[in-house]
């Protein structure tokens, strides 16, 4: 860090130290100081979330099509929307459901389509692979492993028949490409956890230490 | 109580004063631990260095500020390959807390590196609220999702947005994310709408995208801190990724490490136990 900081700049990067090192407190245990800074957390997340959807959905996609467009009929959905309050008085709670049943019909028609036609579909015709790939032996046998992996991993999840005999053994085997894949996501978390821990630790080591070593 | 006794119940707290310092310990002696490029990270940067120059390109912020470490390194090499071509780049958030500040202030300060100019060169869409209906929507009109930038200002005044006006005039999508909004990204933009979708997600995220890489669904992929330093690597910057790998690979030996010494532990306790 070279070039010199203002008052705000140093405040800003001990405010930010503050709230980090509060935070990791708690690993050693339970304090004050974790439990302020995580009820900021909590709060500023919340107050910013609630100004954020009123400025970009209510103001510009609601209020502002309406009074500077015409767009008269936009009315209709901010009703529904209205409507969402009535959870609150319990006598009235019913009224929501109108908004609900447009949402969930809604947002079933599109998760519909967008599942069969851009997740199920081209996930399972990738696993239906030819053995001849181009690869070679290493090639047929991958397509053999991913062919093998995926039947035995669905019949390990099919419930309507006891897995004994050869139901029982293929999901047996079900279970180990579940437990690998299991791994890699446990491996790739501790990466990604780790990941984390570094990202703070370099702000206290260069920005952190930067500012002390200005200031000191 | 011997040695492996003890070891099984040490204080969790000396583990976590062991990370530390080796996570610590390469800022101060710098390590120089290899990076490999993986085919699913040259798949990415192989598809954006193959656009022409003066594309339009898409890159997303959709991650939230505790995900920093792993995406926006991403994000930095990203725009640095994108402005290096002189492309324009359009920059949006499905995540309302972090991510469009995020883009805001990265974009505009990597931007004052390479003389873009905003409006012209890059232009910082923001958030808006359900992503699903965002992605639609961009479909038919940006303009009728975003009426304004993150700034405010109408996007009929900006001259870059007079000629992208939905998905047709964008080139490729780059989704850096640290949730499942890349899931939507595929399943929608680039099933429905037939866009090139490439990503860098964290590594959490990151296995169940291998599918939709080997599928063909998605144009390569950059996995976590590691993703983002082979990115580095390849636009051939040294930034946080690089440096972060040091202590990322420091740290998994010390869990290794770990790992063995615990289950020793354990079959030597056991042993002793006659159990």
């Amino acid at each position: 860090m070279g070039e010199s900081l203002s008052f705000v700049q140093h405040f800003e990067i001990w405010l930010r130290a503050y709230l980090i090192l509060s935070l990791f407190s708690f690993l050693y245990r339970d304090n004050v100081f974790y439990k302020l800074s995580e009820h900021i957390f909590a709060g500023l997340s919340a107050g910013y979330y609630v100004g954020l959807i009123w400025q970009t959905v209510i103001i510009q996609q609601l209020v502002n099509p309406m009074v500077d467009n015409g767009h008269w009929w936009l009315v209709f959905p901010g009703i529904l929307g209205v409507l969402m309050f009535t959870r609150l008085i319990p006598k009235w709670s019913w009224v929501s459901r109108v908004s609900l049943a447009f949402v969930i019909g809604n947002t079933a028609g599109i998760y519909i389509i967008s599942s069969l036609h851009g997740l199920i579909f081209p996930q399972v015709a990738s696993t239906i692979l030819s053995l001849d790939t181009g690869n070679g032996f290493a090639g047929t046998l991958l397509a053999l492993l991913v062919v093998v992996g995926v039947i035995s991993t669905l019949i390990y999840f099919y419930f309507s028949k006891e897995h004994t005999g050869l139901l029982g053994a293929t999901a047996r085997v079900g279970i180990w490409f579940i437990m690998i894949a299991f791994g890699a996501h446990f491996g790739y978390t501790v990466m990604g956890r780790i990941s984390l821990l570094i990202g703070r630790a370099e702000f206290l080591y260069y920005e952190w230490g930067g500012s002390l070593s200005q200031i000191f | 109580m011997g040695f492996w006794e003890n070891i099984q119940h040490i204080d969790r707290r000396w583990i976590y004063l062991l990370v530390a310092i080796a996570v610590f310990f390469p800022m101060i002696v710098v390590m120089h631990f290899p990076i490999e490029i993986t085919p699913e990270a040259r798949q990415l940067y192989e598809a954006i260095d193959a656009l022409p120059n003066g594309s339009v390109v898409m890159l997303t912020f959709d991650y939230y500020p505790s995900a920093m470490a792993e995406t926006q390194p991403m994000s930095i090499a990203a725009l640095r390959h994108m402005f290096s071509k002189d492309m324009k780049v359009l920059t949006l958030s499905n995540i309302p807390l972090g991510g469009p500040s995020i883009a805001e202030r990265v974009t505009r300060e990597i931007a004052l590196e390479y003389d873009k100019v905003y409006g012209i060169d890059f232009v910082n869409l923001g958030y808006k609220a359900n992503y699903v209906a965002v992605m639609h929507g961009l479909a038919s009109s940006i303009e009728s999702i975003f009426p304004s930038d993150y700034s405010g200002t109408p996007l009929r005044d900006l001259p870059m947005m007079k000629h992208v006006k939905n998905y047709r005039d964008i080139e490729f999508i780059f989704v850096v994310a640290d949730n499942a909004t890349v899931d939507y990204w595929i399943s929608i933009v680039n099933a429905q709408y037939g866009k090139p979708v490439g990503s860098g997600v964290t590594a959490v995220v990151a296995p169940k995208m291998y599918s939709f890489v080997d599928a063909g669904q998605m144009t390569g992929l950059l996995g976590g801190m590691k993703g983002a330093a082979e990115y580095e690597r390849m636009v051939d910057i040294s930034g946080s990724a690089i440096r972060g790998m040091d202590a990322q690979s420091l740290v998994h030996l010390l869990v290794i490490f770990f790992v063995i010494v615990g289950n020793l532990g354990f079959f030597m306790s056991r042993g002793k136990d006659g159990r």
